[in-house]
């Protein structure tokens, strides 16, 4: 790997976390936080394909997947995304490499796998709500009822489902937007 | 928007080193964001301490309306969710409760986030990562990933000036196009300012083999150590209340 290829690593990883931070916004009104595992893989497909296409090394989408982690840990997101993300990156990685870096459909199964590190961020709310549950036994069954209602475990696997298929679609959408803009300019 | 991701050097009052604040963030994670410990009253206390000390690093970083927006914030929140939340009942509980619940678990770490965002410059930052070995597949991206934010804010409000002008909004005549019309033009312009800044990043031997020096001087002085003191003080007093020592 070059440092040109490092470099790409580090232009698209910024197109990507604006996204992501734009999105993130709308997260604020705690009813959206949910939604981001739709909107971030689907918005964030179109820089992602466009860098697919630079990609021809052995490690740059794992890298880029790294990245993303250590910069949820920096923004106060917690660990668990750095460890799903350093894993699921390297699972895209293969998906890639196994089309030769070249095979379109690959690519939009590699953004599917690649984008499974967004429903990580919510793995800390679900990871700590038992015990938070537990020491407020206190407040009530009413309250442990409610809450658990609006944020069951089984959510849990849900919210990576739904990233993991959001990253196809986002995939296909960045595909046709490749097809129709980037080719035309020579810069896919 | 721009101010987040880039250091006002000359206003920034006092320095910390970037390793403390990163490990302010990590014990913020686990204690605020991971409960660790709640069950033990002198570690649920600390923790509301620590949380607050977010604020008070943006105060030394002369951030007073941030900080002052911030720590409000968080307080109100605080104080409904320990005294407010077991009174409720019913459809208040679960909107009401779920915001504080969320809000009270992840705003101290992002109040770090926009911190430590905002004061550490991006060379500070490399100079951090390389002392903690850090290789440089990750520390090269991340570095041109920082120059690059303000590039991508400047062009993203220009592109979005010509789309509104153009009726292509949220509510205008074209919000359909919305998404399309404004990420395809900046990701065109990304990619050609990208070719201009590998070109010149590598004229000043970024792709080199060679160990690279920096001209930032990094180290750990008084208020580190008080910082740090009082981020491991948490840890101290979660083994003690483990071991039974403090109930």
């Amino acid at each position: 790997m070059k440092g040109k290829d490092l470099i790409n690593i580090g232009i698209f990883s910024a197109i990507y976390f604006i996204i992501l931070f734009a999105v993130a916004m709308l997260g604020f009104i705690p009813i959206f936080l949910p939604l981001l595992t739709v909107f971030v893989p689907i918005i964030g497909g179109i820089p992602f394909m466009l860098f697919l296409t630079r990609v021809k090394k052995f490690g740059m989408i794992w890298i880029m997947s790294v990245i993303m982690g250590i910069l949820m840990l920096l923004t106060g997101m917690s660990w668990p995304p750095l460890v799903v993300s350093a894993v699921s990156g390297l699972i895209a990685e293969l998906v890639y490499k196994s089309g030769n870096y070249r095979s379109a459909s690959k690519a939009v199964l590699t953004n599917g796998v690649f984008s499974l590190w967004v429903a990580a961020n919510y793995l800390p709310l679900f990871f700590a709500a038992e015990k938070y549950w537990s020491s407020r036994q206190n407040f009530g069954q009413d309250y442990i009822d409610t809450v658990t209602k609006l944020m069951p475990v089984w959510m849990c696997p849900v919210l990576f489902v739904v990233s993991f298929v959001c990253g196809i679609i986002g995939g296909f959408l960045g595909r046709a937007l490749m097809k129709k803009h980037f080719e035309k300019a020579c810069i896919a | 928007m721009t101010g987040l991701f880039t250091a006002d050097v000359e206003n920034r009052g006092l320095v910390l080193d970037p390793r403390t604040k990163l490990f302010v963030m990590i014990t913020l994670v686990v204690f605020a964001l991971g409960n660790t410990g709640s069950d033990i009253a002198a570690v649920k206390y600390a923790t509301v301490v620590l949380c607050l000390l977010p604020v008070i690093l943006l105060c030394t970083a002369r951030q007073y309306k941030r900080a002052a927006l911030s720590g409000l914030v968080y307080t109100l929140m605080k104080t409904v969710e320990m005294f407010c939340m077991p009174h409720m009942t019913g459809m208040i509980l679960s909107l009401i409760g779920l915001c504080c619940l969320i809000f009270v678990r992840l705003m101290p770490g992002l109040i770090m986030g926009a911190y430590m965002l905002s004061s550490t410059t991006v060379s500070e930052f490399i100079a951090a990562m390389h002392r903690m070995h850090i290789p440089r597949q990750i520390t090269i991206p991340m570095s041109v990933m920082f120059r690059f934010f303000p590039t991508v804010f400047e062009e993203f409000s220009s592109i979005n000036t010509a789309m509104k002008m153009r009726d292509i909004r949220i509510g205008g005549k074209n919000s359909g196009k919305f998404i399309e019309y404004r990420l395809v033009p900046l990701m065109v312009c990304s990619v050609n300012i990208g070719s201009e800044l590998s070109a010149a990043a590598l004229t000043r031997g970024l792709g080199t083999k060679v160990r690279r020096t920096n001209i930032c001087r990094i180290g750990f002085h008084v208020q580190d150590v008080i910082v740090l003191i009082l981020s491991s003080a948490l840890y101290v007093l979660w083994i003690l209340g483990l071991t039974g020592v403090t109930g």
